[in-house]
């Protein structure tokens, strides 16, 4: 290449930043001008507090969620509730509410042809608005978890956190790993801002656009429920916002669906940013050529559409090998129980020699017509205690109800008559909760 | 070198050609108009010169470069709007102002924000949302935004709907300033009155052709004439005089007045032959100027060489 041609490369190439960078500046300055964001900067902010001072003033749990238990015991329990509940639902709600409406809004207030007649082409603006969205969407991630943090930190306390495998975090690790959890957050999150931008360049429309990521994060919930396949799960948008888990896991340690659940987000990214790029590079902006087609049209061609998706996932959810099966939850429950008791034994006062183990043989099963599969599962822990003059043990049976997710993250409750009150007295005299009482897993699925 | 050249363009939508083959040529310091009816193409002209839309034939260049492909296409130095302007109506005036000369990346325009809004008389209400602005409120934001960039090509679609007739008039006066400072101004109206004291040259265009380009003199030469409305002491006799002038034909008549189509240099010895005879002339206004008359003429379905001033008239006037 000629030194002059390669000149003009560079300038190319400055020119094509500078006008990223404005557009950002301009995207940014509307979006912070906007009342939606600025709500969900303040839900962001005060939500975690309100959450924490709730549960303070009341003794319930949000027991169906990860860690729901745990709540009064550590404030990182409560930051972990908190990203459960904001991966299921509040994350993809908030892309929807940021980026949903990013394109749309140019359409409804007709003012592509002012900003496309400056010095910014288009892939300017598209590059422009698309790093503006995801700034304001890190923004409200990092302000959540410092807020969910803080809140915790303050209200319950920094206090050690117990694993997912019945052991004991101590504040600092846990602290450390709940940062990392919520970071893991990030590109699934940017995969739902990449996905409202999808349909907010697709439909024009800003409803669609706000609404599109919370139905489809409905639509992936209840495709959760269905299949017994591993491939779909892992495969589906949301499926990074459980990647986390794996960091809470000590016995078994496991990292691809961490892994996995990142590539997919970057995939999810990537194909959505493509698409919209594709539909909005070539776009008549001047609506002069727009036909319109007869009212019902549209809709029967999207009540088809979805039709035929829906029977395309619900067949391609048994696709691949069964992620819960009767062997892995059998090979996560027990150990999580062993050390869930040991831990209740020392809360309790008793001594426990470093590397005590009970002698557990768990019998898991699902209680349904298939073998294998998300769902209601039943394991009894047949506890074999040696005691002096007993041939050769004498035996305890625990009958725990298990719910298991397809992502291998199960949650088990017993009657109180097997393993007491969800409360008890520790050594010192203080209410703690009682850690047989809810047990809370995760296993691998792959 | 022109500030626009468009040569062989050529813009289809399914089965109607909007823009069919139009020349289009537009010196630095000239304002030309863009003239036609509703449909005629002009917006769709414009479109194609903002980039907004890429032509299925001919070629653009803007300032000596080629205009580029829709997604890449280069607007420096080349400002107006097409349609009606349109803002973010959540943000004030000058908030959308300061956006726009952010995406100018020029700091010279950041700095113009405050004098280009004082110079379409919207100072005073630059911290007001824009959705709280009239029409003609957006309009002059519109001609602002356009300003801001200190264009050397300045593209406007019908940038005096919704003024007031101050308005307009000011409006005039701004772009004929420009073009005295060596801007090329391409101004589209399907009101030629609008332009009539403004613009240099006139491009007409008729179903997406050009049916006729050049300057505001030959077209006023080459118009078929004008027609006037006219009341006098008596309009018995006024007609028996007007029937004896060439140039001069009844096209209406009534609540006492008359309607008179007049050819080029027809109307002072008519007035004069009236003042002659004694008959007071109480009233003459212009109903339909010489420019008016050939833009009629040259938009109308007949063939426009074949026109008079007298069938313009008619058309033009029924029912006036």
């Amino acid at each position: 290449m000629s030194a002059v041609a390669s000149e003009v490369a560079v300038l190319g190439r400055r020119r094509a930043a500078g006008g990223v960078r404005s557009a950002f500046r301009v995207e940014r300055r509307k979006l912070a001008s906007q009342l939606a964001p600025r709500l969900l900067a303040l839900i962001c902010l005060l939500g975690p507090f309100a959450f924490a001072a709730v549960l303070k003033v009341q003794s319930g749990s949000p027991a169906d969620s990860l860690y729901g238990v745990w709540v009064h015991s550590s404030g990182f329990a409560l930051s972990l509730v908190v990203l459960g509940f904001a991966g299921q639902w509040g994350l993809p709600l908030m892309a929807g509410v940021l980026a949903g409406d990013l394109f749309g809004s140019e359409d409804r207030h007709g003012t592509w042809k002012t900003v496309l007649t400056r010095s910014c082409t288009r892939r300017h603006l598209f590059a422009g608005k698309l790093l503006a969205v995801a700034l304001f969407a890190v923004g409200l991630l990092a302000l959540l978890a410092l807020s969910s943090l803080a809140a915790g930190a303050l209200l319950i306390g920094a206090h050690p956190l117990v694993s997912l495998s019945g052991t004991e975090l101590s504040a600092g690790h846990a602290l450390l790993l709940v940062v990392l959890a919520w970071m893991l957050c990030l590109l699934p999150m940017l995969a739902f801002v990449s996905l409202a931008v999808l349909f907010s360049v697709a439909t024009r429309n800003g409803i669609v656009g706000v609404l599109g990521p919370a139905v489809v994060d409905l639509a992936v919930q209840l495709l959760a429920l269905v299949g017994a396949g591993v491939w779909l799960h892992f495969l589906l948008v949301s499926s990074g916002f459980d990647a986390w888990h794996a960091l809470f896991v000590s016995a078994h340690r496991f990292y691809g669906p961490l892994i996995i659940g990142q590539a997919v987000s970057v995939l999810w990214i990537a194909a959505c940013l493509l698409a919209s790029w594709r539909l909005l590079r070539r776009r008549d902006f001047t609506s002069a050529t727009v036909s319109r087609r007869p009212g019902w049209v549209v809709p029967v061609r999207v009540a088809v559409g979805s039709a035929a998706l829906i029977a395309f996932l619900a067949l391609a959810s048994n696709w691949g090998p069964a992620g819960v099966t009767a062997k892995r939850v059998d090979a996560s429950i027990t150990p999580t129980f062993n050390n869930l008791t040991l831990l209740q034994q020392r809360e309790l006062g008793r001594v426990v020699a470093p590397g005590a183990r009970l002698n557990v043989l768990p019998s898991c099963s699902r209680r349904a017509s298939t073998p294998s599969g998300p769902g209601d599962w039943i394991c009894t822990l047949t506890v074999f205690i040696p005691q002096p003059g007993a041939v050769p043990f004498q035996s305890t049976p625990v009958t725990y109800d298990v719910t298991v997710q397809a992502n291998g993250c199960y949650k088990a409750e017993s009657p109180p008559s097997f393993v007491g009150q969800q409360t008890m007295r520790d050594a010192a005299g203080h209410q703690v909760v009682n850690p047989l009482f809810v047990l809370y897993g995760c296993f691998n699925p792959l | 070198m022109a500030a626009v050249r468009a040569s062989g363009l050529v813009k289809r939508f399914e089965s109607t050609c909007a823009v069919d083959g139009v020349e289009l040529v537009l010196a630095e310091g000239e304002v030309r108009g863009l003239l036609g009816p509703n449909g005629a193409g002009k917006t769709t002209l414009l479109r194609l010169l903002f980039g907004l839309l890429t032509p299925d034939a001919g070629e653009i260049d803007l300032l000596g470069r080629p205009l580029g492909s829709a997604e890449r296409v280069s607007l420096d130095g080349v400002a107006g709007f097409v349609e009606e302007p349109a803002f973010y109506p959540y943000l004030s005036g000058r908030v959308n102002l300061e956006l726009l000369a952010e995406l100018d990346r020029s700091p010279q325009a950041r700095a113009r924000v405050d004098e280009v809004l004082a110079q379409v008389g919207l100072a005073g209400r630059a911290t007001d949302r824009v959705s709280g602005y009239s029409t003609g409120m957006r309009q002059r934001l519109g001609i602002a935004a356009a300003l801001l960039r200190s264009p050397k090509v300045l593209l406007l679609d019908e940038p005096t709907s919704g003024l007031d007739p101050v308005g307009v008039r000011e409006v005039g006066a701004l772009l004929r300033r420009l073009a005295a400072e060596g801007t090329a101004v391409l101004l589209s109206s399907h009101l030629i009155g609008a332009t009539e004291d403004v613009c240099d040259s006139y491009t007409v265009l008729r179903r997406g052709r050009v049916v006729w380009s050049g300057s505001s003199e030959l077209l006023r030469e080459q118009a078929p004439g004008s027609a006037y409305r006219l009341q006098t002491s008596d309009d018995a006799r006024a007609l028996e005089l007007a029937a004896q002038h060439r140039g001069i034909e009844l096209v209406g008549s009534g609540a006492g007045e008359l309607r008179i189509a007049v050819q080029a240099g027809a109307l002072d010895p008519f007035v004069l032959s009236l003042g002659r005879a004694g008959i007071a002339v109480r009233r003459l206004e212009l109903l339909l100027s010489p420019l008016e008359s050939m833009f009629f003429a040259l938009t109308g379905e007949a063939d426009p060489d074949a026109v008079g001033i007298a069938e313009v008239a008619e058309a033009v006037l029924a029912g006036a």
